[in-house]
């Protein structure tokens, strides 16, 4: 679909590939050495970015299996953020190969909500279990699987043509004004490029929330008074920085 | 010519479709501002409100964008 610019398979390939490697690298330069008592400035970044994931999978985690849920969804929620956000910045990279960012063909927009929703059922059966997830597909409305179509359709569009688009501005540009315009036109796709990977995950999360929704009325019901969740922190309990 | 009226006709949806997005995005924001400074408390989880609102009609002028795409492919 609709290529334009240096739009081969290898160039793809290859900017897919350095978004993964620095993403890899920058993780694991982010943890680095942990500490409580004098956490370095790096530590403090990193938990930054997990502390707000945190706080957005525990708005949806409730019921009983409230830190199975967060443990699930807190690190699938981090991994598609940081992934969108380094391949959306790559258009400002001055390299000729990684020059294109890989969220810009729309294969790769496709994975990455094919891998959003389908995580979201995994999450749903996980939670609920394989049946209630399969009559939830076609419970109470006999078509409401349709609606799991077109979400993996809207969060790719969504994504391909925020980025393709900004994309394709720049290289129009470039052909008529070669320098000057183009640092201006850089500077303004910031801001798509952090907004439609908070969008992208804030839509994940949104999807989630249903997903695991209607299990708590049940739970609620039979054990109403068994055992009280634990308000557990999930840094504390050591399911994510073990 | 011919060439002209149809690369004319395929840039219509996504002119109409960013113009009417646009509209809706005003309410959209005019809205959340207007919470906002009467709440500033609840002020973050407007704006996620609002983010989401906004790629939601988003989606709408994004689509027009890739039918755009794909019929100047045809031509």
């Amino acid at each position: 679909m609709t290529e334009f610019g240096p739009s081969s398979v290898i160039v793809i390939v290859n900017s897919l590939a350095v978004a993964v490697i620095v993403v890899l690298v920058g993780v694991f330069f982010a943890r680095g050495e942990l500490s409580v008592d004098a956490p370095s400035r790096r530590q403090n970044i990193g938990e930054f970015i997990l502390q707000f994931f945190v706080s957005k999978a525990r708005d949806i985690a409730h019921g009983p299996q409230r830190t199975k849920i967060l443990q699930i969804v807190t690190p699938f929620l981090a991994t598609l953020f940081l992934f969108i956000i380094v391949s959306n910045l790559f258009a400002m990279l001055p390299l000729p190969i990684v020059n294109r960012p890989p969220t810009s063909h729309f294969s790769v927009t496709l994975a990455l909500a094919l891998c959003a929703v389908l995580g979201t059922l995994a999450v749903s059966a996980a939670v609920k279990g394989v049946g209630a997830t399969l009559k939830h597909l076609v419970w109470p409305n006999p078509l409401q699987w349709v609606s799991e179509i077109t979400d993996v359709l809207s969060l790719s569009l969504r994504l391909f043509g925020n980025i393709a688009g900004e994309y394709m501005t720049v290289a129009l540009v470039l052909l008529v004004v070669p320098f000057g315009i183009p640092l201006i036109l850089h500077a303004l796709g910031l801001i798509p490029a952090f907004v439609q990977a908070l969008v992208f995950t804030l839509l994940t999360t949104s999807f989630l929330a249903n997903a695991v929704h209607h299990e708590e009325k049940k739970a609620k019901k039979a054990q109403a008074s068994a055992d009280p969740v634990e308000d557990g922190n999930l840094v504390s309990e050591g399911g994510l920085t073990s | 010519m011919n060439q002209v009226w149809l690369a004319l006709i395929a840039v219509m949806p996504i002119a109409i479709g960013a113009a009417f997005a646009s509209i809706a995005m005003r309410y959209v924001s005019t809205s959340a501002i207007d919470g906002m400074t009467r709440q500033p408390e609840i002020a973050p989880q407007l704006f996620t409100a609002m983010l989401i609102g906004m790629a939601l009609i988003e989606a709408l002028c994004i689509y027009t964008l890739v039918v755009t795409l794909v019929i100047s492919q045809k031509i």
